[in-house]
Protein backbone atom coordinates (compact mmCIF):
# COMPACT_ATOMS: atom_id res chain seq x y z
CA UNK A 1 0.00 0.00 0.00
CA UNK A 2 2.76 2.40 1.04
CA UNK A 3 4.41 1.68 -2.26
CA UNK A 4 1.43 2.41 -3.92
CA UNK A 5 1.09 5.97 -2.54
CA UNK A 6 5.02 6.84 -2.71
CA UNK A 7 4.24 5.54 -7.00
CA UNK A 8 1.68 8.19 -6.56
CA UNK A 9 3.89 10.96 -5.15
CA UNK A 10 6.52 10.39 -7.52
CA UNK A 11 3.77 10.76 -10.19
CA UNK A 12 2.60 13.50 -8.99
CA UNK A 13 5.75 15.10 -8.72
CA UNK A 14 7.06 14.26 -12.16
CA UNK A 15 3.77 15.62 -13.20
CA UNK A 16 4.16 19.00 -11.84
CA UNK A 17 7.75 18.74 -13.47
CA UNK A 18 6.45 18.33 -16.95
CA UNK A 19 3.68 21.15 -15.77
CA UNK A 20 5.77 23.99 -15.25
CA UNK A 21 7.45 24.36 -18.98
CA UNK A 22 9.42 21.79 -20.24
CA UNK A 23 10.19 23.84 -23.34
CA UNK A 24 11.78 26.77 -22.32
CA UNK A 25 11.94 29.70 -25.21
CA UNK A 26 11.60 27.90 -28.19
CA UNK A 27 10.60 31.41 -29.96
CA UNK A 28 13.27 30.95 -32.58
CA UNK A 29 10.72 28.30 -33.69
CA UNK A 30 8.27 30.44 -33.23
CA UNK A 31 9.04 33.45 -35.54
CA UNK A 32 10.57 31.00 -38.33
CA UNK A 33 6.81 29.11 -38.69
CA UNK A 34 5.38 32.40 -38.72
CA UNK A 35 7.66 33.93 -41.31
CA UNK A 36 7.17 31.14 -43.57
CA UNK A 37 3.46 31.51 -43.18
CA UNK A 38 3.33 34.96 -43.71
CA UNK A 39 6.60 35.03 -46.46
CA UNK A 40 4.27 32.47 -48.18
CA UNK A 41 1.00 34.43 -48.64
CA UNK A 42 2.92 37.55 -49.88
CA UNK A 43 5.03 35.95 -52.01
CA UNK A 44 1.69 33.78 -53.50
CA UNK A 45 -0.19 36.65 -53.65
CA UNK A 46 2.99 38.35 -55.45
CA UNK A 47 2.73 35.47 -57.98
CA UNK A 48 -0.61 35.80 -58.44
CA UNK A 49 -0.40 39.75 -59.15
CA UNK A 50 2.49 38.53 -62.12
CA UNK A 51 0.25 36.07 -63.52
CA UNK A 52 -2.97 38.16 -63.79
CA UNK A 53 -4.70 38.32 -67.17
CA UNK A 54 -2.87 40.88 -69.25
CA UNK A 55 -4.47 42.64 -72.38
CA UNK A 56 -7.89 40.88 -72.41
CA UNK A 57 -9.84 41.56 -75.63
CA UNK A 58 -12.59 42.66 -74.01
CA UNK A 59 -11.52 44.00 -71.01
CA UNK A 60 -13.13 42.96 -67.38
CA UNK A 61 -14.67 39.54 -68.29
CA UNK A 62 -16.93 40.17 -65.33
CA UNK B 1 -14.22 -10.61 -86.76
CA UNK B 2 -17.19 -12.77 -87.96
CA UNK B 3 -20.66 -10.67 -86.88
CA UNK B 4 -20.32 -6.88 -86.63
CA UNK B 5 -22.58 -7.26 -83.31
CA UNK B 6 -20.63 -5.82 -80.68
CA UNK B 7 -19.29 -8.46 -78.67
CA UNK B 8 -19.45 -9.13 -75.00
CA UNK B 9 -17.01 -7.16 -72.56
CA UNK B 10 -15.04 -10.14 -71.43
CA UNK B 11 -14.88 -11.68 -74.38
CA UNK B 12 -13.41 -8.50 -75.88
CA UNK B 13 -11.30 -8.37 -73.22
CA UNK B 14 -9.50 -11.26 -73.84
CA UNK B 15 -9.38 -11.00 -77.68
CA UNK B 16 -7.72 -8.28 -76.65
CA UNK B 17 -5.12 -9.66 -74.02
CA UNK B 18 -3.89 -12.28 -76.39
CA UNK B 19 -3.15 -9.38 -78.93
CA UNK B 20 -1.02 -8.20 -76.48
CA UNK B 21 0.55 -11.43 -75.45
CA UNK B 22 1.01 -12.43 -78.65
CA UNK B 23 2.65 -9.08 -79.40
CA UNK B 24 5.01 -9.16 -76.40
CA UNK B 25 5.77 -13.10 -76.95
CA UNK B 26 6.67 -12.25 -80.92
CA UNK B 27 9.56 -10.00 -79.48
CA UNK B 28 9.95 -10.77 -76.12
CA UNK B 29 11.69 -7.41 -76.07
CA UNK B 30 9.88 -5.85 -73.20
CA UNK B 31 10.36 -8.52 -70.86
CA UNK B 32 13.87 -9.40 -71.39
CA UNK B 33 14.47 -5.73 -70.69
CA UNK B 34 12.55 -5.83 -67.65
CA UNK B 35 14.08 -8.98 -66.33
CA UNK B 36 17.54 -7.36 -66.65
CA UNK B 37 16.69 -4.25 -65.48
CA UNK B 38 15.19 -5.62 -62.26
CA UNK B 39 17.81 -7.92 -61.46
CA UNK B 40 20.30 -5.20 -61.63
CA UNK B 41 18.25 -3.29 -59.30
CA UNK B 42 18.29 -6.28 -56.44
CA UNK B 43 22.12 -6.48 -57.17
CA UNK B 44 22.40 -2.73 -56.71
CA UNK B 45 20.06 -2.73 -53.67
CA UNK B 46 23.05 -5.35 -52.09
CA UNK B 47 26.09 -3.08 -53.50
CA UNK B 48 24.14 -0.11 -51.92
CA UNK B 49 23.75 -1.47 -48.15
CA UNK B 50 27.19 -3.34 -48.24
CA UNK B 51 27.64 -6.71 -47.45
CA UNK B 52 25.83 -7.05 -44.68
CA UNK B 53 23.70 -10.27 -44.60
CA UNK B 54 21.42 -10.26 -41.70
CA UNK B 55 19.88 -6.85 -43.06
CA UNK B 56 19.52 -8.04 -46.81
CA UNK B 57 17.71 -11.16 -45.48
CA UNK B 58 15.38 -9.38 -43.36
CA UNK B 59 14.42 -6.53 -46.44
CA UNK B 60 14.50 -8.69 -48.93
CA UNK B 61 10.58 -8.53 -49.31
CA UNK B 62 11.13 -4.49 -49.45
CA UNK B 63 13.75 -4.55 -51.98
CA UNK B 64 12.00 -7.29 -54.22
CA UNK B 65 8.53 -5.09 -54.64
CA UNK B 66 10.78 -1.89 -54.88
CA UNK B 67 12.63 -3.85 -57.70
CA UNK B 68 9.16 -4.94 -59.30
CA UNK B 69 7.78 -1.21 -59.05
CA UNK B 70 10.73 0.23 -60.80
CA UNK B 71 10.23 -2.71 -63.65
CA UNK B 72 6.62 -1.78 -63.64
CA UNK B 73 6.67 2.01 -64.58
CA UNK B 74 8.68 0.72 -67.47
CA UNK B 75 6.55 -2.16 -68.53
CA UNK B 76 3.15 -0.09 -68.32
CA UNK B 77 4.74 3.11 -70.35
CA UNK B 78 5.46 0.68 -72.60
CA UNK B 79 2.23 -0.90 -72.68
CA UNK B 80 0.47 2.15 -74.46
CA UNK B 81 3.17 3.40 -76.43
CA UNK B 82 2.84 0.32 -78.41
CA UNK B 83 -0.31 1.15 -79.19
CA UNK B 84 0.53 4.86 -80.01
CA UNK B 85 2.49 4.41 -82.19
CA UNK B 86 0.59 3.41 -85.07
CA UNK B 87 -2.48 4.79 -83.92
CA UNK B 88 -3.46 1.22 -82.93
CA UNK B 89 -5.64 3.21 -80.13
CA UNK B 90 -7.38 4.55 -82.48
CA UNK B 91 -8.12 1.44 -84.26
CA UNK B 92 -9.35 -0.09 -81.05
CA UNK B 93 -11.68 2.87 -80.31
CA UNK B 94 -13.14 2.55 -83.72
CA UNK B 95 -13.71 -1.59 -82.97
CA UNK B 96 -17.34 -2.44 -82.01
CA UNK B 97 -16.23 -2.93 -78.08
CA UNK B 98 -16.82 -1.59 -74.85
CA UNK B 99 -13.69 0.82 -73.80
CA UNK B 100 -13.49 -0.50 -71.03
CA UNK B 101 -12.38 -4.00 -72.39
CA UNK B 102 -9.42 -2.04 -73.34
CA UNK B 103 -8.79 -1.32 -69.48
CA UNK B 104 -9.32 -5.02 -68.53
CA UNK B 105 -6.95 -6.38 -71.07
CA UNK B 106 -4.19 -3.81 -70.63
CA UNK B 107 -4.49 -4.12 -66.57
CA UNK B 108 -4.81 -7.92 -67.03
CA UNK B 109 -1.77 -7.71 -69.22
CA UNK B 110 0.40 -5.51 -67.13
CA UNK B 111 -0.58 -8.13 -64.10
CA UNK B 112 0.69 -11.23 -66.21
CA UNK B 113 3.93 -9.54 -67.08
CA UNK B 114 4.86 -8.38 -63.60
CA UNK B 115 3.37 -11.82 -62.28
CA UNK B 116 6.10 -13.22 -64.75
CA UNK B 117 8.63 -10.88 -64.10
CA UNK B 118 8.04 -11.66 -60.15
CA UNK B 119 7.79 -15.45 -60.48
CA UNK B 120 11.43 -15.53 -61.96
CA UNK B 121 12.89 -12.52 -59.66
CA UNK B 122 11.90 -14.46 -56.54
CA UNK B 123 14.56 -17.66 -56.93
CA UNK B 124 16.89 -14.86 -57.89
CA UNK B 125 15.89 -13.02 -54.61
CA UNK B 126 16.14 -16.43 -52.35
CA UNK B 127 19.35 -17.19 -53.59
CA UNK B 128 20.65 -13.21 -53.47
CA UNK B 129 19.66 -12.36 -50.26
CA UNK B 130 19.67 -15.82 -48.62
CA UNK B 131 16.36 -16.07 -47.82
CA UNK B 132 13.98 -18.62 -47.28
CA UNK B 133 10.51 -18.95 -47.48
CA UNK B 134 8.67 -19.77 -44.53
CA UNK B 135 4.95 -19.93 -45.43
CA UNK B 136 5.73 -21.64 -48.47
CA UNK B 137 4.65 -21.12 -52.04
CA UNK B 138 1.17 -20.71 -51.86
CA UNK B 139 1.11 -17.27 -49.64
CA UNK B 140 3.89 -16.24 -51.56
CA UNK B 141 2.06 -16.46 -54.83
CA UNK B 142 -0.98 -14.73 -53.55
CA UNK B 143 1.30 -11.81 -52.58
CA UNK B 144 2.82 -11.88 -55.51
CA UNK B 145 -0.89 -11.64 -57.36
CA UNK B 146 -2.45 -9.25 -55.14
CA UNK B 147 0.68 -7.20 -55.30
CA UNK B 148 1.04 -6.93 -59.05
CA UNK B 149 -2.68 -6.49 -59.38
CA UNK B 150 -2.45 -3.72 -57.09
CA UNK B 151 0.36 -1.75 -59.27
CA UNK B 152 -1.48 -2.52 -62.51
CA UNK B 153 -4.72 -1.30 -62.00
CA UNK B 154 -3.62 2.25 -61.33
CA UNK B 155 -0.83 1.91 -63.04
CA UNK B 156 -2.71 1.05 -66.69
CA UNK B 157 -5.33 4.26 -66.24
CA UNK B 158 -1.74 6.67 -65.62
CA UNK B 159 0.18 5.14 -68.31
CA UNK B 160 -2.63 5.72 -70.39
CA UNK B 161 -2.85 9.25 -70.09
CA UNK B 162 1.31 9.91 -69.24
CA UNK B 163 2.10 8.24 -72.65
CA UNK B 164 0.35 11.11 -74.75
CA UNK B 165 1.59 13.91 -72.58
CA UNK B 166 4.64 15.71 -72.90
CA UNK B 167 7.57 14.22 -70.71
CA UNK B 168 5.65 11.11 -70.11
CA UNK B 169 8.43 9.29 -68.81
CA UNK B 170 9.09 11.78 -65.93
CA UNK B 171 5.13 11.75 -65.01
CA UNK B 172 3.68 8.10 -64.90
CA UNK B 173 6.34 8.11 -61.65
CA UNK B 174 5.20 11.00 -60.64
CA UNK B 175 1.73 10.18 -60.66
CA UNK B 176 2.09 6.53 -59.74
CA UNK B 177 4.63 6.43 -56.92
CA UNK B 178 2.52 8.46 -54.20
CA UNK B 179 -0.50 6.74 -55.17
CA UNK B 180 0.66 3.40 -54.92
CA UNK B 181 2.28 3.69 -51.44
CA UNK B 182 -0.53 1.59 -49.79
CA UNK B 183 -0.48 -1.37 -52.08
CA UNK B 184 3.58 -0.94 -52.12
CA UNK B 185 3.48 -0.84 -48.16
CA UNK B 186 0.94 -3.82 -47.66
CA UNK B 187 2.62 -6.34 -50.35
CA UNK B 188 5.82 -5.51 -49.35
CA UNK B 189 4.87 -6.24 -45.44
CA UNK B 190 3.13 -9.44 -46.67
CA UNK B 191 5.99 -10.51 -48.52
CA UNK B 192 8.13 -10.36 -45.45
CA UNK B 193 6.02 -12.46 -43.29
CA UNK B 194 5.65 -14.90 -45.89
CA UNK B 195 9.26 -14.75 -45.95
CA UNK B 196 10.08 -14.80 -42.30
CA UNK B 197 7.33 -16.67 -40.80
CA UNK B 198 3.89 -14.68 -39.25
CA UNK B 199 3.71 -15.95 -35.47
CA UNK B 200 1.14 -12.91 -34.84
CA UNK B 201 -1.49 -13.60 -37.50
CA UNK B 202 -1.08 -10.27 -39.32
CA UNK B 203 -0.72 -11.62 -42.71
CA UNK B 204 -4.72 -11.74 -43.16
CA UNK B 205 -4.99 -7.99 -42.61
CA UNK B 206 -2.60 -7.00 -45.02
CA UNK B 207 -4.05 -9.01 -48.11
CA UNK B 208 -7.54 -7.77 -46.51
CA UNK B 209 -5.53 -4.08 -47.77
CA UNK B 210 -4.52 -5.33 -50.79
CA UNK B 211 -7.94 -6.68 -51.97
CA UNK B 212 -9.33 -3.54 -50.66
CA UNK B 213 -6.98 -1.49 -53.24
CA UNK B 214 -7.74 -3.41 -55.99
CA UNK B 215 -11.48 -3.72 -55.48
CA UNK B 216 -11.18 0.14 -55.66
CA UNK B 217 -8.40 0.77 -58.08
CA UNK B 218 -10.08 -2.02 -60.83
CA UNK B 219 -13.17 -0.37 -60.01
CA UNK B 220 -11.74 3.09 -60.19
CA UNK B 221 -10.30 1.93 -63.40
CA UNK B 222 -12.93 0.51 -64.83
CA UNK B 223 -15.49 3.31 -64.55
CA UNK B 224 -12.79 5.96 -65.84
CA UNK B 225 -10.73 4.49 -68.43
CA UNK B 226 -13.12 5.63 -70.97
CA UNK B 227 -13.10 9.01 -70.38
CA UNK B 228 -9.20 8.84 -70.54
CA UNK B 229 -9.04 7.52 -73.98
CA UNK B 230 -11.72 9.09 -75.23
CA UNK B 231 -10.90 11.47 -78.42
CA UNK C 1 -20.70 40.09 -56.03
CA UNK C 2 -17.05 39.19 -57.54
CA UNK C 3 -16.42 42.84 -57.94
CA UNK C 4 -17.27 43.17 -54.16
CA UNK C 5 -15.39 40.44 -52.79
CA UNK C 6 -12.39 41.37 -55.10
CA UNK C 7 -12.48 44.82 -52.80
CA UNK C 8 -13.68 43.72 -49.77
CA UNK C 9 -11.72 40.41 -49.26
CA UNK C 10 -8.07 41.32 -48.78
CA UNK C 11 -8.94 44.09 -45.95
CA UNK C 12 -10.73 41.64 -44.01
CA UNK C 13 -8.50 38.73 -44.53
CA UNK C 14 -5.87 41.06 -43.43
CA UNK C 15 -7.35 42.45 -40.51
CA UNK C 16 -8.54 38.63 -39.48
CA UNK C 17 -4.97 37.44 -39.83
CA UNK C 18 -2.73 40.30 -37.94
CA UNK C 19 -5.80 39.96 -35.15
CA UNK C 20 -6.06 36.23 -34.65
CA UNK C 21 -1.87 35.86 -34.95
CA UNK C 22 -1.73 38.79 -32.24
CA UNK C 23 -4.20 37.03 -29.92
CA UNK C 24 -2.26 33.77 -30.81
CA UNK C 25 1.53 35.53 -30.33
CA UNK C 26 0.80 37.88 -27.52
CA UNK C 27 -2.72 37.36 -25.45
CA UNK C 28 -3.26 33.28 -25.35
CA UNK C 29 -0.57 31.94 -22.70
CA UNK C 30 1.74 29.31 -23.64
CA UNK C 31 1.14 25.32 -23.43
CA UNK C 32 1.21 24.01 -20.06
CA UNK C 33 3.89 21.42 -21.66
CA UNK C 34 4.89 22.92 -24.67
CA UNK C 35 5.95 26.16 -23.60
CA UNK C 36 5.67 29.03 -26.31
CA UNK C 37 6.33 26.92 -29.22
CA UNK C 38 2.87 25.52 -29.08
CA UNK C 39 1.91 28.76 -30.60
CA UNK C 40 2.65 27.68 -34.02
CA UNK C 41 -0.64 26.18 -33.31
CA UNK C 42 -2.44 29.12 -34.97
CA UNK C 43 -1.02 28.91 -37.94
CA UNK C 44 -0.43 25.00 -38.48
CA UNK C 45 -3.75 23.95 -37.93
CA UNK C 46 -5.38 26.35 -40.08
CA UNK C 47 -3.16 25.87 -42.66
CA UNK C 48 -3.75 22.32 -42.50
CA UNK C 49 -7.77 22.55 -42.76
CA UNK C 50 -7.59 24.98 -45.42
CA UNK C 51 -5.74 22.77 -47.35
CA UNK C 52 -7.70 19.86 -47.13
CA UNK C 53 -10.75 22.09 -47.62
CA UNK C 54 -9.24 23.16 -50.65
CA UNK C 55 -8.57 20.25 -52.03
CA UNK C 56 -11.99 18.95 -51.56
CA UNK C 57 -12.91 21.58 -53.87
CA UNK C 58 -10.63 19.91 -56.53
CA UNK C 59 -11.84 16.64 -56.15
CA UNK C 60 -15.45 18.06 -56.23
CA UNK C 61 -14.82 20.12 -59.15
CA UNK C 62 -13.11 16.97 -60.79
CA UNK C 63 -16.55 14.71 -60.23
CA UNK C 64 -18.56 17.58 -61.94
CA UNK C 65 -16.08 18.41 -64.77
CA UNK C 66 -16.71 14.50 -65.76
CA UNK C 67 -20.23 14.90 -65.98
CA UNK C 68 -20.47 18.09 -66.78
CA UNK C 69 -17.75 19.97 -68.90
CA UNK C 70 -17.14 23.08 -68.52
CA UNK C 71 -14.26 25.21 -68.36
CA UNK C 72 -15.43 27.04 -65.63
CA UNK C 73 -15.10 23.82 -63.51
CA UNK C 74 -11.67 22.68 -64.97
CA UNK C 75 -10.32 26.25 -64.05
CA UNK C 76 -11.67 25.99 -60.92
CA UNK C 77 -10.37 22.84 -60.48
CA UNK C 78 -6.74 23.96 -61.17
CA UNK C 79 -7.08 27.48 -59.06
CA UNK C 80 -7.92 24.87 -55.81
CA UNK C 81 -5.30 22.62 -56.09
CA UNK C 82 -2.79 25.08 -56.25
CA UNK C 83 -3.55 26.85 -53.37
CA UNK C 84 -4.56 23.39 -51.72
CA UNK C 85 -0.94 22.96 -52.41
CA UNK C 86 0.44 26.33 -50.88
CA UNK C 87 -1.34 25.45 -48.02
CA UNK C 88 -0.51 22.18 -47.82
CA UNK C 89 2.93 23.28 -47.78
CA UNK C 90 2.93 25.78 -45.39
CA UNK C 91 1.11 22.88 -42.60
CA UNK C 92 3.62 20.24 -43.32
CA UNK C 93 6.15 22.63 -42.94
CA UNK C 94 5.21 24.26 -39.83
CA UNK C 95 4.54 20.81 -38.69
CA UNK C 96 8.12 19.80 -39.46
CA UNK C 97 9.00 22.54 -37.13
CA UNK C 98 6.94 22.37 -34.40
CA UNK C 99 8.39 18.32 -34.08
CA UNK C 100 11.63 19.57 -33.87
CA UNK C 101 11.30 20.96 -30.59
CA UNK C 102 8.67 18.86 -28.77
CA UNK C 103 9.76 15.70 -30.53
CA UNK C 104 12.71 15.93 -31.08
CA UNK C 105 13.26 15.50 -34.31
CA UNK C 106 11.84 16.88 -37.39
CA UNK C 107 9.99 14.08 -39.14
CA UNK C 108 8.48 11.25 -37.68
CA UNK C 109 7.13 8.62 -39.94
CA UNK C 110 3.35 9.11 -37.87
CA UNK C 111 0.53 8.43 -40.02
CA UNK C 112 -0.53 12.07 -39.97
CA UNK C 113 2.41 13.52 -41.10
CA UNK C 114 3.35 10.76 -43.60
CA UNK C 115 0.05 10.96 -45.50
CA UNK C 116 0.34 14.83 -45.18
CA UNK C 117 3.56 14.25 -47.16
CA UNK C 118 2.15 11.56 -49.70
CA UNK C 119 -0.29 14.18 -50.28
CA UNK C 120 1.56 16.79 -51.55
CA UNK C 121 3.44 14.59 -53.67
CA UNK C 122 0.31 13.41 -55.36
CA UNK C 123 -0.69 17.06 -56.06
CA UNK C 124 2.60 18.09 -57.58
CA UNK C 125 2.15 15.20 -60.05
CA UNK C 126 -1.33 16.47 -60.50
CA UNK C 127 -0.24 20.14 -61.12
CA UNK C 128 2.97 18.83 -63.41
CA UNK C 129 0.21 16.62 -65.27
CA UNK C 130 -1.55 19.85 -66.36
CA UNK C 131 1.71 21.59 -66.96
CA UNK C 132 2.44 18.78 -69.44
CA UNK C 133 -0.70 18.23 -71.44
CA UNK C 134 -1.04 20.84 -74.11
CA UNK C 135 -4.47 19.95 -75.64
CA UNK C 136 -6.97 22.01 -73.40
CA UNK C 137 -10.09 19.50 -73.31
CA UNK C 138 -7.68 16.34 -72.64
CA UNK C 139 -5.87 18.21 -70.07
CA UNK C 140 -9.50 18.82 -68.40
CA UNK C 141 -10.96 15.04 -68.68
CA UNK C 142 -7.25 13.84 -67.58
CA UNK C 143 -6.79 16.34 -64.54
CA UNK C 144 -10.74 15.37 -63.36
CA UNK C 145 -9.64 11.36 -63.44
CA UNK C 146 -6.03 12.18 -61.62
CA UNK C 147 -8.00 14.63 -58.90
CA UNK C 148 -10.11 11.88 -58.53
CA UNK C 149 -7.98 9.01 -58.24
CA UNK C 150 -5.17 10.95 -55.84
CA UNK C 151 -8.32 11.63 -53.32
CA UNK C 152 -9.66 8.44 -53.49
CA UNK C 153 -6.29 6.87 -52.25
CA UNK C 154 -5.97 9.64 -49.23
CA UNK C 155 -8.41 7.58 -46.88
CA UNK C 156 -6.17 4.55 -47.97
CA UNK C 157 -3.15 5.83 -47.36
CA UNK C 158 -4.01 6.84 -43.83
CA UNK C 159 -5.24 3.45 -42.41
CA UNK C 160 -2.40 2.06 -44.51
CA UNK C 161 0.14 3.99 -42.89
CA UNK C 162 -1.89 3.62 -39.17
CA UNK C 163 -2.24 0.17 -39.35
CA UNK C 164 2.07 -0.13 -40.45
CA UNK C 165 3.05 2.12 -37.64
CA UNK C 166 0.86 0.22 -34.93
CA UNK C 167 3.27 -2.87 -35.58
CA UNK C 168 6.00 -0.41 -34.09
CA UNK C 169 4.66 1.76 -31.80
CA UNK C 170 1.05 3.64 -30.88
CA UNK C 171 1.24 7.16 -31.60
CA UNK C 172 -0.16 9.28 -28.56
CA UNK C 173 -0.88 12.68 -28.05
CA UNK C 174 -4.00 13.97 -27.04
CA UNK C 175 -3.93 17.47 -27.67
CA UNK C 176 -6.60 18.76 -24.85
CA UNK C 177 -6.87 22.74 -26.64
CA UNK C 178 -7.77 24.80 -23.60
CA UNK C 179 -10.80 28.01 -24.15
CA UNK C 180 -8.36 30.65 -24.28
CA UNK C 181 -6.60 28.92 -27.12
CA UNK C 182 -9.30 28.18 -29.26
CA UNK C 183 -10.42 31.71 -29.95
CA UNK C 184 -7.28 32.78 -31.88
CA UNK C 185 -7.24 29.58 -33.06
CA UNK C 186 -10.95 30.17 -34.62
CA UNK C 187 -9.87 34.13 -35.91
CA UNK C 188 -6.78 32.06 -37.56
CA UNK C 189 -8.75 29.49 -39.08
CA UNK C 190 -11.79 32.28 -40.56
CA UNK C 191 -8.36 34.07 -41.68
CA UNK C 192 -6.96 31.48 -43.43
CA UNK C 193 -10.07 30.62 -45.23
CA UNK C 194 -10.92 34.20 -46.39
CA UNK C 195 -7.33 33.43 -48.14
CA UNK C 196 -7.90 30.30 -49.55
CA UNK C 197 -11.37 32.31 -51.15
CA UNK C 198 -9.18 35.47 -52.01
CA UNK C 199 -6.37 33.47 -54.06
CA UNK C 200 -8.34 30.75 -55.25
CA UNK C 201 -10.81 33.62 -56.70
CA UNK C 202 -7.96 34.88 -58.88
CA UNK C 203 -6.22 31.78 -59.45
CA UNK C 204 -9.19 30.88 -61.06
CA UNK C 205 -9.61 34.72 -63.19
CA UNK C 206 -6.15 33.55 -64.58
CA UNK C 207 -6.93 29.92 -64.84
CA UNK C 208 -10.23 30.88 -66.64
CA UNK C 209 -8.36 33.18 -69.25
CA UNK C 210 -5.81 31.43 -70.08
CA UNK C 211 -8.74 28.42 -71.31
CA UNK C 212 -10.38 31.20 -73.17
CA UNK C 213 -6.89 32.06 -74.79
CA UNK C 214 -6.48 28.38 -75.78
CA UNK C 215 -10.29 27.35 -77.14
CA UNK C 216 -10.30 30.70 -79.23
CA UNK C 217 -7.48 29.84 -81.10
CA UNK C 218 -7.16 26.14 -81.67
CA UNK C 219 -4.98 25.63 -84.50
CA UNK C 220 -3.49 28.73 -84.53
CA UNK C 221 -0.36 27.57 -81.84
CA UNK C 222 2.03 25.99 -84.92
CA UNK C 223 3.55 22.73 -83.06
CA UNK C 224 3.33 23.18 -79.93
CA UNK C 225 -0.23 22.16 -80.19
CA UNK C 226 -1.76 18.77 -79.60
CA UNK C 227 -0.17 17.78 -82.75
CA UNK C 228 3.46 17.58 -80.81
CA UNK C 229 2.29 14.74 -78.73
CA UNK C 230 1.96 12.30 -81.04
CA UNK C 231 4.46 10.21 -81.73
CA UNK C 232 6.06 11.10 -84.93
CA UNK C 233 4.83 8.00 -86.92
CA UNK C 234 1.48 9.76 -87.04
CA UNK C 235 0.54 11.83 -89.18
Amino acid sequence: MSALMTLTVLAQAAAGEVGSGRIQGGWGYVWVSYGITWGAFALYSLSLWLRRPKNSPAGPKE
Amino acid sequence: MKRPAPIGLFRAAFVLLGKDLLIEWRTRARLNALVFFSLSTLLLFSFALGPDTKLLERNAGGYLWLAILFASTLSMGESFRIEYENACLDGLRLAPADARAIFLAKAMGNTLLLVALGGLLIPVMVALYGVKVVLGVGPLLATLALGCMALAAPGTVYAAIASNARARDVLLPLLLFPLIVPALLASAKAMMLVLQGDPMNQLNSWFGLLGGFNLIYWGLGFALFPRVIED
Amino acid sequence: MGKFLRMALPPIALGLLVTGHYIGLAVAPPDREMGDVQRIMYAHVPAVWIALMALTINFICSVVYLFKPSWKTDSLAEASAEVGLLFGTVGVLLGAIWGRPTWGVYWTWDPRLTTAAILLVSYMGYMALRRFVEDPEKRAVWSAVVGIIAAVDLPIIWYSVKWWRSLHQVQSSPKTVDPEMVLPLRISAFAFLAFMILFILHRYRIALHERQAEVALPDALPTDGPQANRTPGVV
